[in-house]
């Protein structure tokens, strides 16, 4: 396991600056993809209004937005881990990389939810 | 030890300066229309900006002095909202976003150590299109034509149904034509500060304004496209009769307002970053001590980029969205407080770490802080959707509007000018006057401002021009109107003091505020070349820790002090470590620009006038000045004929496979991304939302002939892959064969697209469906012409041994465009023809 993550920190370069918009593209990435999943649901298969929250559409996009918390919880830890092991330059990369992705799950955690109490459609 | 002397034989500066001067000066007369040099062209951006602020003021006065009292008729209804109208356009377009990047344009290569922006010829470009298209915009007040459907032109209220005349037009027309100096400017200054850091200036260790202005360009590139979009959709619209807002064709007025807002959002950060990176840099010099928390900063600058980008619809809450998707954007809104507090807490830190001296510009960054700060709050009221149902269309929206852009560009940016006024002319701002200036524009901009929130919580609307008395208005508005006036006052002291001190200000003494960044190392005021040598930069605070270092790069000391072959050199640097990779070549002063710029005010003029094969054949003439502008590249007489350089030095950056025109065409390319996917939001949006959408049983277009296309584009794509191949092995057989094989074949793909287009009997002006797949084929044509023509060109210029193994760089520019043409004609080919096919009607 531990030489599994090691070999994945590795093929991830997670001291390139490349990571500094990684937490934040994916962050845009869920944002679409639930506002555009949400609208296209509503339009060709909307819920009884009388489920409340309790529909297929909030539970679909709550799990997305976990499996996506997940991944970028994943980097952030993977950003932090290696920024211990650098000085300089590439730690200055990797713990930047890191509040960034840390911020990027916290947004997504903060912005889904209204998923837990609102209907989706109404 | 902050640098390390390349060249430690001291030489006479004055030698050195003649030899440089000679180079890189500037002409004067008639032919100073050809500079090109960004000093100069920084100059010309703020000081036009400057002028159409004072049209946008005078605009602004002009409706503080028809609502100042109740029942007024200074203005008709008509002209009212001519003149609300332009105040907004002008004071958005034409003076917020060019002077705060004339002022990147002036200030980032004399930050980063470089004598000029990477593509200079661009800066002129961009100036033009600014300056022409300014002057086209504003040219429709003088003939009572302006638009007068507010800043934000929304559908149907300015299609041609209710908005007749020409109005409508000069807008779209006109900030289209602007939107070109903004591209411009957001291409080159990405690449810049990426590409042409001094020596040893890592990521970590760049001056904080550059971050601001990476971030800014960035967004300038990927928020711009959507608008130029909508522009260019309703202007066909409004032209042709596409009906892409008509919800009886098929269309939406919704799908405006989104592409304005996914614009207009993110717009307001790209107005309020670089005046924050003014604050970051002021900050720590006045405070005497260097910024608290750098990667913070960094960190907040990088979440206000994407975060803005999620906020759009925060504009759009009373359109009839799900509660649902409200609560996304308000939560999103709410978000981007954090970065913005987390700016806030690190300036006051440093301030109270630090020992700060309240000299004139300081005084407008506190006058920022106490604005913004107010004006952040009533955005975080703003973003929650009750209240915003509640104020929506008022003046309290108005108010919090001017707080967030007053409070958080202009005062930043006042405190820029009076910062670096010493670098720009060599003199000192008068105290006196600047302080008055100061508390007048101060304490007008609150008593405009602040009561104004109260008027819009009374319930006055927004663009009304005229109300009756007894609604509690009367007071609160003639108060407001006081205010704009005085402050008006302050805006005419400061710009006398600063017209003064050209002449009667004080001379400046050598870095007057004691600053840390490198444009303080320059002579003042700067000289065309910036630098007599670039030096190698260890720290974040170069002047700090190290007093000497103007001296020592006057004297020649460091890199590349002498002039070789008489071209325009400069350092072209890693990205991340800032280490040297090339010598880049930059192109002399040049006419190409302003003629390219001064054809397409023709096509812009045409359109207008509707007088389309003046327009076409404008199009023509201005592509045949940028081909030839673009021939004079590389190892093009005009450009580095000669490849020799001193020995030690690294190579120019033509001779290599990675000069800096690569990062320029991928951040092109990033922009060109950005219209696509706004286009293919627009089709499915269509196709999902608008009530009348009609999706024919049938599709119009035939899948063969758009797949034989793809094919060509794809084998096309190959032949310039093989030449690449040949070329990283210095190998240029068969070069030119791959570069005119794949123009063949970019010319098939251009003609089969063409054919499917003509077969298709696409009914245009009757159904959106039609329309938005005229749009997209356009497009595919536009890109595979383009394909063509650059491979040909590239072909013959291996005749003329401009390209070959000895200078490989140019075909693998192109073939960055290639690739990004196959992939997206793949993309509108399974978007268009392949999708409807497989999901129905």
């Amino acid at each position: 396991m531990k030489a599994m993550t090691q070999r994945m920190t590795q093929r991830l370069h997670l001291t390139h600056p490349g990571h500094f918009v990684g937490g934040l593209i994916l962050w845009s990435i869920w944002f679409v993809a639930a506002y555009g999943g949400l609208s296209v649901a509503c339009a060709v298969v909307p819920p009884d209004a009388a489920r409340g929250a309790f529909t297929p559409i909030n539970a679909s996009l709550l799990l997305m937005s976990l499996l996506t918390v997940v991944l970028i919880a994943a980097l952030a830890w993977g950003c932090f881990r290696e920024a211990r092991l650098h000085r300089a330059r590439r730690h200055f990369n990797a713990k930047l990389s890191a509040w960034l992705y840390l911020f990027s799950a916290l947004a997504v955690v903060f912005v889904s939810t209204p998923m837990v109490g609102l209907p989706p459609c109404l | 030890m902050t640098t390390i002397n390349r060249e430690v034989t001291p030489q006479d500066p004055q030698d050195l300066h003649n030899d440089l001067h000679e180079v890189w000066g500037n002409p004067r007369g008639l032919k100073a229309l050809t500079i090109v040099n960004h000093t100069t062209l920084g100059l010309r951006f703020m000081v036009t900006g400057v002028a159409f602020f004072l049209v946008g003021g005078i605009l602004a006065m002009l409706i503080r002095t028809q609502i100042a009292t109740p029942d007024q008729n200074f203005m008709t209804p008509e002209i009212y909202s001519q003149v609300t109208t332009m105040h907004g356009t002008v004071m958005m377009f034409l003076f917020a976003i060019p002077i705060l990047e004339g002022l990147a344009i002036y200030m980032i290569p004399k930050m980063i150590g470089a004598r000029d922006l990477v593509c200079p010829r661009l800066t002129a470009l961009g100036y033009w299109c600014y300056l022409f298209g300014g002057i086209i915009l504003c040219f429709s007040m003088v003939l009572e034509m302006a638009p007068d459907s507010g800043w934000f032109m929304y559908t149907p209220l300015s299609s041609s149904e209710y908005s007749p005349g020409l109005g409508s037009d000069f807008w779209l027309l006109g900030i289209t034509f602007v939107e070109i100096s903004a591209l411009s400017a957001g291409v080159e200054l990405i690449v810049s500060i990426l590409r042409t850091r001094t020596e040893g200036m890592a990521l970590h260790k760049m001056p904080i304004f550059a971050w601001y202005i990476l971030a800014m360009a960035l967004m300038i590139v990927v928020g711009f496209p959507p608008l130029i979009l909508g522009s260019i959709l309703l202007e066909l619209e409004r032209a042709v009769g596409m009906p892409f807002f008509d919800v009886a064709g098929g269309g939406d007025p919704l799908l405006w307002q989104h592409l304005f807002w996914l614009f207009g959002h993110p717009e307001v950060y790209i107005i309020f970053l670089p005046a924050a990176g003014v604050v970051s840099t002021l900050i720590p010099v006045f405070a005497g001590r260097p910024l608290v928390g750098y990667g913070w900063v960094v960190f907040a600058v990088a979440v206000m980029g994407f975060i803005s980008f999620g906020l759009w619809v925060h504009h759009m809450f009373t359109v009839g969205i799900p509660q649902l998707a409200q609560a996304f954007f308000s939560a999103a809104s709410m978000l981007v407080a954090i970065p913005t507090a987390i700016q806030i807490f690190v300036w006051l830190a440093t301030l109270w770490l630090g020992k700060p001296r309240f000299q004139l510009p300081m005084l407008w960054i506190v006058g920022f802080l106490v604005i913004f700060v107010c004006g952040g709050l009533t955005g975080v009221m703003l973003a929650l959707v009750p209240f915003n149902w509640q104020v929506h269309d008022t003046h309290f929206v108005v108010a919090h509007m001017h707080y967030v852009l007053v409070g958080g560009m202009l005062f930043p940016l006042m405190a820029g000018i009076y910062y670096w006024l010493p670098l720009f002319s060599g003199r000192m701002p008068s105290e006196t006057i600047g302080k008055w200036g100061f508390w007048l524009v101060f304490v007008g901009f609150n008593a405009t401002f602040l009561i104004m929130h109260w008027t819009g919580l009374l319930g006055m609307p927004r663009r009304v021009y005229t109300y009756d008395t007894g609604f509690g208005w009367d007071i609160f508005n003639l108060l407001s109107s006081i205010g704009s006036f005085v402050m008006s006052a302050g805006f005419a002291m400061v710009i006398i003091d600063i017209a003064l001190h050209f002449r009667y200000g004080k001379p400046a003494k050598h870095n007057p505020w004691k600053a840390d960044t490198l444009e303080w190392a320059n002579s003042m005021p700067p000289s065309a070349y910036n630098f007599v040598s670039l030096p190698a930069i260890e720290t974040r605070h170069p002047l700090w820790d190290n007093p000497d270092l103007p001296r020592t790069m006057r004297e020649g000391k460091h890199g590349l002090p002498t002039i070789s072959n008489g071209r325009r050199e400069m350092w072209g640097t890693d990205p991340l470590t800032g280490k040297l990779r090339e010598i880049i070549h930059l192109p002399g002063n040049s006419w190409w620009p302003l003629f390219a710029a001064l054809a397409l005010a023709v096509v812009c003029i045409s359109l207008l006038l509707r007088w389309y094969p003046v327009a076409g054949v404008g199009v023509v003439i201005a592509f045949g000045f940028i081909l030839r502008w673009s021939w004079e590249n590389g190892a093009h007489p005009a450009a580095a004929p000669d490849a020799r350089v001193k020995a030690g030095d690294p190579p120019l950056h033509s001779r290599t496979m990675d000069g800096p025109g690569l990062w320029a065409m991928t951040t092109a390319m990033i922009a060109n991304g950005s219209f696509f996917l706004s286009y293919l939001f627009g089709w499915f949006y269509l196709w999902t939302v608008s009530p009348e959408w009609r999706m024919p049983d049938e599709s119009p277009l035939s899948l063969v002939g758009l797949c034989v296309a793809g094919v060509a584009a794809i084998l096309g794509a190959g032949l310039l892959e093989k030449a690449i191949r040949g070329l990283r092995e210095k190998n240029d057989k068969g070069l030119a064969a791959n570069l005119y094989g794949a123009a063949l074949l970019g010319a098939v793909q251009f003609g089969l697209v063409l054919w499917v287009l003509l077969n298709a009997n696409l009914a245009v002006t009757q159904t959106t469906h039609d329309a938005v797949i005229m749009v997209g084929l356009a497009y595919a044509l536009l890109h595979s012409g383009l394909g063509a023509v650059m491979a040909l060109l590239q072909g013959m210029r291996v005749g003329y041994r401009f390209v070959g193994a000895h200078a490989p760089f140019e075909p693998l520019v192109v073939t960055y465009f290639w690739r990004y043409s196959v992939l997206v004609f793949w993309m509108l080919v399974g978007a268009l023809a392949i999708l409807p096919r497989v999901i129905g009607s």
